[in-house]
This record gives C-alpha cells, sequence and structure tokens, in this order.
C-alpha cells in the first residue's frame, strides 16, 4: 500500500527536494558516525521530526520491528564476540566445549550498531511517510520512461493488494479453505488467486496502455509539469542541514565521532557532547520551524 | 471545431471472423450530443475506437473504408494532432487512470504534448475549476470514490481541449448520482462549449433526454439513426428492440399517441390528457408473493438477525442494531447510499466478518460457530465482477472446482444448471473468452452449483445492458420459484421495482425501512423506478412495467369511451 499520507504540518509542505536532502543526511550521517553518542543525536533528529510530521503510528511500528533486530544484534555480538575485557557473564561448560565470556564491549558494540540500524529505518520510514513518491520521481526522473513504470507500480500495486483479499474473500465464499492443511494445499490452494490476480492484471494494464495511447502517450519527446515552490522553510532548512552535515563530516575527519569499543569502552568526552549538541541544534530547525508552523500563524506567514 | 465523418468502415477484430463493423456510414456535426445504445458485441465500443484512431492503429485486426476528420483522414494525421482534437473516456475509472495524485493525473496528456510548464499549470487550472476539483488537485487518486475517479479522467481527457469528446460507458461503474452527475457535466459542455459529445451509454433513463441525436447499432451496422426520441422509442417497440428507457417504452408499447422521453414530459401528458378517469385507472393488485417453501423443510428463517452491531477493529461502527430475517423464497433488494453498511451486512452474513453484538442464526446455529467455508454450502455469493471467479480453462470446471472444494458428489446438478442458465453450448469454453453477460452466468453457475438456500448477489446489473438484465431477473425469478432465496445489494431501481419482492432501505449503518416494493417504492421521491415517478400523486401503488401498461391501457380505454359519448 501506498504509506504515504498527506498531514497539514510544514514537514509536508516542504519542497520534496528538501525532504529528500534531510533523510540522506542523516542517512549518510548514521553510517559515518560510529560514537553512540552521535547516533543517539541523530535518533533524537529523526524520531522528533517523525513526531513532528504526525507519524508517530507509523514510526512504532517500524520500531518494534527494529527492536527486535537490535536485540537479535546484541545477543549474537555477546555470545560471538571475544575481543572485550569487561566480562559481565560466564555461562557453565558447553558439554566440554568450554566456557562462553560476554563482555559489555560487545554488548555495547551490538546495542552502538542497534542505534544506527534504528537511525537508518526512521530515516527510511520518515522518507516513506512524508515524502509523495511521485514527486521524487518527477524530481529526478524529468519525463523518462522508467519514472513512468515506477509511477505506475505505486498506483498499481494497492489496486493489486485489494484484489487480492477481494478474490480471496469470493474464493472463501465458494468453499477454498485457505488456512487449513499442510502448507503445500494452502499454497497450493493459492494457485487460483495468483491465476485470477494475474489475468485481471494483465487485462488492466491492456486498458491503461490503451488510455494512455488515447492520451498521446508515445507520440513524442514529452515535458514533465512541475507546481512545487521554494519557500523560505526550504532555504533555511537547506542551509542549517548543510551546515550540519560539514560539521559531522568534519567531525568524522577529525576522528571525534569514532569509537572504539574494544578492548575497553573509552569513556566519553564532554567535547563529544558538545560536538553532538551542534549537530543536533542543526539538525533539529526542521523540527523546531514545524513546531512554531502550527504555533504562529506570523511565522507561518513567514516562511 | 470539427465535423467527424465515417465512410463505409468495416472491421474485424484480429482472429475474428464476424465484422465488429460492418459498411458503417455516419457524419456527426459539430456540437451535436448523439447517443449510441446497442447491446454488448453491437459494435458500438469499435465505432468510438475507430472515431479515436485507436481501430486499427491500437488493436491491429482488418480495416476497410475510412474515418475523416474535417475531410481530412484520420490516420494520415500525427497522432499528437488527433488526440488533441479527439478525447475518449473509458468506462472504468481504476483502469485509465496513471498518476497518484489528481494535478498529475490532469497534466499527464499534456506532458504528452510537451506542453511546456506554464501552459500545463494554466489548463490544469481552469480544468479543475470548470470541472469543480479544485480543492482536490492535491487529493491522492487512490482515496477518491469512483465518481470522483471518473471525474478526474474526464478532466484529463478534457485538459487536452478536444473538439470531440468520445464516452464509452462512462457511469456504467458508478453508482447513480455519480452517474447522473457526470452525465449532466457533459451535458452542460456540450451545450456551453460547443464540445461534440458521443456517448455509449447503458441506463438510457438518465441520458435519453440529453441526446441531440440516438443511434441504435446491432451486430457491427446501425439499425436506426435519428434525432426525434419519440420516433426512436416507436421503432424499438416495432423491432422488440430493448434499447429504450422505461417510461418511452411503456408509452410506445401501448400505442399511446405521444412518447414522453422524461417523467417531466410523460406526467404532463396524463395531467393533460387523463384527468377524470385518473382516479378510475387503479392498478391491478399486485400479485401475491411467490412464497416456495420446499417440501419437508422448517418454517424457521434461513437467516435471523437480532440486535447486530458491527465496529470494524478501528473502533468504526458499521452495523447498528440491525434486525432482518431471511425466510425460503424471499426475494430481498438491499439498497441505500455508499458507506450505508450494505456490503458488511452481506459480510456478516457469509461470515467473512463476525458481529460484535447480538445474535445472527444461518439456519439453526450461531453464525460464530461456523466458519465461512460452513456457510458456502448453504449461502451462495456471486460478486460485482464476475472475473474474480473465473480461472479455470472450461465453465464446466468451474462448476467441479466448487463441487470439489465443499466436498459435493456431482449427481447431474452441473448438466442441469448449464442447461437452465443457457450454458450448454459454451461448457467447454474458456469462460475468460466468452461476453460480460455469458461471464456472469458462468459464475452464476459456479456458485449455484452447492444449491445453496440462499443467493446473495453485490450490484450484478452493473454494465449490463437491458437485454442482460432482463435475462438475469429472469433466472433469478426462476430460482426464487424453486424456494432459494436472493438478495441482491443494487442501487439499479428499475431492476429492484421489476423483479424483487421486498425492499430493504439502509442508511447509516441501519435498517430505515424494510416492506413490499409496492409499499416502499411508490412511497418513495429518490429510491423509485420511472414508472412509479409518472404515477406519483395520480395513481397509486403503480410500480412494474406491466402495472404501468395496464393502467396506461385502461386510461386510454376510459377516454376513448368518453370521446365517443361525447
Amino acid at each position: 500500500m501506498l504509506a504515504y499520507r498527506e498531514e497539514d504540518n510544514l514537514i509536508h509542505k516542504l519542497h520534496p527536494l528538501t525532504t529528500v536532502v534531510f533523510v540522506a543526511v542523516v542517512f549518510v550521517l548514521a553510517l559515518v558516525f560510529s560514537h553512540p553518542v552521535y547516533l543517539l543525536g541523530l535518533l533524537l533528529v529523526i524520531g522528533t521530526v517523525i513526531v513532528g510530521a504526525g507519524h508517530y503510528r507509523e514510526w512504532k511500528s517500524y520500531l518494534k520491528f527494529s527492536l527486535v533486530m537490535i536485540a537479535i544484534i546484541i545477543i549474537v555480538n555477546g555470545l560471538f564476540v571475544h575481543v572485550g575485557q569487561t566480562i559481565i557473564f560466564t555461562s557453565p561448560d558447553l558439554l566440554g566445549r568450554g566456557r562462553i565470556n560476554v563482555s559489555l564491549e560487545a554488548l555495547a558494540f551490538g546495542a552502538g550498531m542497534g542505534i544506527r540500524l534504528l537511525v537508518i529505518i526512521s530515516a527510511f520510514c520518515l522518507y516513506t511517510c512524508a515524502v509523495h513518491p511521485d514527486k521524487v520521481m518527477k524530481l529526478f526522473g524529468r519525463g523518462s520512461k522508467s519514472v513512468l513504470i515506477m509511477t505506475l507500480s505505486t498506483r498499481l500495486f494497492p489496486l493489486m493488494v485489494k484484489d487480492y483479499y477481494r478474490i480471496i474473500e469470493v474464493q472463501r465464499c465458494r468453499g477454498v479453505k485457505f488456512d487449513q492443511g499442510r502448507w503445500w494445499q494452502r499454497a497450493r490452494n493459492l494457485l487460483p488467486i495468483v491465476s485470477i490476480l494475474l489475468v485481471s492484471s494483465l487485462e488492466r494494464a491492456l486498458q491503461l496502455a490503451e488510455s494512455m495511447h488515447a492520451r498521446g502517450y508515445g507520440s513524442g519527446p514529452r515535458t514533465s509539469y512541475s507546481r512545487e515552490l521554494w519557500r523560505p522553510r526550504d532555504y533555511l532548512i537547506l542551509t542549517t542541514v548543510g551546515v550540519g552535515l560539514v560539521l559531522g563530516i568534519w567531525a568524522a575527519l577529525q576522528g571525534w565521532s569514532s569509537y572504539s569499543y574494544y578492548p575497553r569502552l573509552p569513556a566519553i568526552q564532554s567535547a563529544d557532547v558538545e560536538m553532538t549538541g551542534l549537530i543536533v541544534l542543526m539538525l533539529m530547525v526542521p523540527a523546531v520551524l514545524n513546531w512554531g508552523w502550527g504555533k504562529w500563524p506570523l511565522l507561518k506567514s513567514k516562511i | 471545431m470539427a465535423i467527424i465523418k465515417v465512410k463505409n468502415l468495416t472491421y474485424h477484430y484480429p482472429d475474428s471472423r464476424m465484422a465488429a463493423l460492418d459498411r458503417i456510414d455516419l457524419e456527426i456535426p459539430e456540437g451535436q450530443f448523439v447517443l449510441v445504445v446497442g447491446g454488448s458485441g453491437s459494435g458500438k465500443s469499435a465505432l468510438v475506437r475507430a472515431m479515436a484512431g485507436l481501430i486499427p492503429d491500437y488493436y491491429g485486426g482488418s480495416f476497410s473504408g475510412g474515418v475523416y476528420l474535417d475531410n481530412k483522414e484520420i490516420r494520415q494525421l500525427k497522432r499528437r494532432e488527433l488526440v488533441q482534437k479527439i478525447g475518449l473516456v473509458f468506462q472504468d475509472p481504476e483502469s485509465q487512470l496513471v498518476m497518484t495524485n489528481v494535478e498529475q493525473e490532469l497534466a499527464f496528456g499534456l506532458e504528452n504534448l510537451a506542453l511546456p510548464n506554464n501552459l500545463i499549470k494554466r489548463r490544469v487550472m481552469e480544468m479543475a475549476s470548470a470541472l469543480n476539483l479544485t480543492g482536490r488537485l492535491d487529493g491522492s487518486i487512490p482515496e477518491l470514490s469512483g465518481g470522483q475517479k471518473q471525474k478526474v479522467a474526464l478532466s484529463s481527457v478534457l485538459a487536452m481541449q478536444p473538439e470531440i469528446l468520445l464516452l464509452d460507458e462512462p457511469t456504467s461503474q458508478l453508482d447513480p448520482i455519480a452517474g447522473e452527475d457526470l452525465l449532466t457535466m457533459v451535458r452542460r459542455l456540450n451545450e456551453e462549449n460547443g464540445l461534440t459529445v458521443v456517448l455509449i451509454e447503458q441506463r438510457l433513463e438518465r441520458c435519453f433526454h440529453l441526446a441531440d441525436r440516438i443511434l441504435v447499432m446491432d451486430r457491427g451496422r446501425i439499425v436506426y439513426d435519428h434525432d426525434d426520441p419519440e420516433k426512436v422509442a416507436r421503432w424499438a417497440v416495432a423491432n422488440h428492440s430493448r434499447f429504450i428507457p422505461p417510461l418511452a417504452r411503456l408509452f410506445a408499447s401501448v400505442g399511446y399517441p405521444a412518447v414522453p422521453v422524461t417523467v417531466k414530459q410523460g406526467r404532463a401528458l396524463l395531467r393533460h390528457d387523463h384527468r377524470p378517469e385518473r382516479e378510475a385507472a387503479r392498478p391491478p393488485s399486485p400479485p401475491s408473493p411467490k412464497k416456495v417453501v420446499k417440501a419437508g423443510a422448517s418454517s424457521q428463517p434461513l437467516i435471523d438477525m437480532k440486535h447486530v452491531w458491527f465496529s470494524y477493529p478501528d473502533g468504526e461502527e458499521v452495523l447498528k442494531d440491525v434486525n432482518f430475517t431471511i425466510n425460503p423464497g424471499d426475494f430481498i433488494v438491499l439498497m441505500g447510499e455508499n458507506g450505508a453498511g450494505k456490503t458488511t451486512l452481506v459480510k456478516n452474513i457469509n461470515g467473512l466478518l463476525k458481529p460484535s453484538r447480538g445474535q445472527l442464526r444461518v439456519g439453526e446455529r450461531d453464525v460464530r460457530q461456523l466458519s465461512v467455508e460452513d456457510i458456502a454450502g448453504m449461502v451462495a455469493y456471486l460478486s460485482q465482477d464476475p472475473n474474480d471467479y473465473l480461472f479455470l480453462p472450461s465453465v464446466r470446471e468451474e462448476l467441479a472446482f466448487t463441487l470439489h472444494n465443499l466436498g459435493l458428489p456431482d449427481d447431474g446438478i452441473s448438466e442441469q444448471l448449464l442447461k437452465s442458465l443457457h450454458l450448454d453450448s459454451l461448457a467447454d469454453r474458456n469462460p475468460r473468452d466468452l461476453s460480460t453477460g455469458e461471464r456472469q452466468r458462468a459464475a452464476l453457475a459456479a456458485v449455484l452449483v452447492s444449491r445453496p438456500q440462499l443467493l446473495m448477489l453485490d450490484e450484478p446489473t452493473r454494465g449490463l445492458d437491458y437485454a442482460l438484465k432482463e435475462e438475469l431477473g429472469s433466472i433469478l425469478q426462476q430460482l426464487q420459484t424453486a424456494g432459494t432465496a436472493i438478495m441482491v445489494v443494487t442501487h439499479d431501481v428499475e431492476f429492484a421495482a421489476e423483479y424483487s419482492e421486498k425492499i430493504v432501505l439502509m442508511g447509516q449503518g441501519s435498517i430505515i425501512a424494510e416492506g413490499n416494493k409496492y409499499a416502499m417504492l411508490s412511497d418513495s421521491t429518490f429510491y423509485c423506478p420511472q414508472i412509479s415517478k409518472l404515477f406519483n400523486n395520480m395513481v397509486e401503488g403503480v410500480v412494474t412495467f406491466k402495472q404501468g401498461q395496464a393502467v396506461l391501457t385502461k386510461m386510454m380505454a376510459i377516454n376513448n369511451k368518453q370521446a365517443l359519448s361525447v
């Protein structure tokens, strides 16, 4: 289904390029940083923007999935990486194969990677929920065929999902059992659905092609229509996000944003927190403007 | 503005020996509103596709003769030139919209013409305000209703500023109100902008009066062409053609001196011609309901709903305190606006949804104890689109598939059904190759083969022409006579008036009113057929075509007697 949902807030009223740049910057910095404080800062930024954009519900479902993944990463890392020196747990002898030592460093590394994953998944969540796929494709594709194919898939996929559920219902009323029997019997029962879906989608594709032909598609080169406007809010956000990116990369080049978990966890310096604070401040601008946009009509009219 | 001419046009679809268009000669002057009527397979769609240049360029096949736009053969025009002169709107909005956003859809054709951004912007804005879409430009297409989607499809074609607008059954997938809106809009464009319109439509009661000219097609030929609807109606009755609205057919069928096209004209005629004798012309008393209870069957209802409430998981309350029974041999039509809860009610009966509160019994058991598959043998369901059923290589196998699913033996029921639904000659054909009506009959056979006690149909008349509707109506009545209860969910008031016995009206999740059709339909302002509207406040309780004929004949007889005595 199309996850995009129009909401009445500033994040949804940005030029699509601004939102894409913001998401890309968070994504790049998440890959560049390995320091847990920097990563937590990014998580704070992306989380605030998502909640401000009105997508807490969608984010929650992404979070549920990610937390399971993170738990797995922490456990696996704790069990299999033995370079940490602060042992916090030693298992009993496992059938003569020796004991397993779980170190704080290995668990912390797993948690750090987990936060990175969380930031990346959250960035993805914001992209799917707050940027209209057609607009992004228009932005980068300028009327090319592949853009149209992508647009058509975003248009037809929800239709196919709807068809799928409808056909399942119809066939259940005809006695087809989808939730009984062994897995191969259930899979076999799905065959009629797949074949109806394929035939119907093919028929729809032919009709769609006819309608496109009748509206002159393929009759020569085409133009690409766009009515996206640039507003002060876009310039403001692009500037501050740009500064945030420069600061982040500078911190990375200086080696401040990297963190070596092994063999012992080094202490967190106040300079790391200060630098993170500065980057967060820059990247928080969309969330702050969004808050002000809803609060002060004057600000709304000015940006 | 352009004049379109069709000269001696003959066309065969690829691999077809029968001509889809057979020596068509036609000239449509600019600004005319032409209505094309005919049964399925009569060549209507082929004709508009030929006018739009899609035949033969897009479809292939063999083609002779030509279509001319201002005396220039359209095949000699560049496609870009042609699509700016002739626009075509198709049946199903879902299958013609390309983008996910309304504004982008309106711009799609203009982008194909390689127009500059500022001109596209202007055209999109103009079109949006002309068709009242301005507030919806940012809207997402999947979230629009069927009527709004079709309006977007129409606007997207009109944005290209064609001089001739072709519409191929544009309202067939819409509910009556949305359909009416669309046709009114088309008529306005024709009147105010002088746009030439060629419209194919099945629900003639909505558009017969709008047209300047009516073409009747049959087997690829134009069999009648006239600008006077009265003449067309008389011709249709004399030639046993079904393709006139019920009102015109009524007057023409009793040989009335004048044939009205709208209810307003009809009522004016009756008021003028039959002042005193209206009172005397009581309709024959309605036939007593055909209650058939199979021998040995108990008098227990098939479906018994008591104080049923249903809410979706998000808390939306859709059914509110519904009390409702279906008895063997009932023929019920369930009506109501979109979102009234009709579909949810049906899904509660066939077990796809379970009531949140209250009691719903299917036969002797509570629906909560039964799975959908348990209910399937007793309650059959035919959805709007017969294609959702058909996937096997032959019609016969479709029937066997249902029997196999339900673990039932074939004791000759398949053959019997194939015969009674006139499918015996098509039994070994691939159901996907059949025509609309045949596909629907094949799907019907596939659900009836389990000998259900209740058959539920969802909008079965959508997209069907008059002849196919009559065929379906008589099949359902035969089933009813054999003891099967029928429940039809439909917006089609004319169908409800002719074939049902009982009408149930739903609104906002509750049953607002129910009763026999004579009381329900003659007593309503909106949910009533043309014939009831005609006799409203003149002769009460007239609902069916036959009643209408009897009343009108009586009126004419009284009138004649008075004329003689004077």
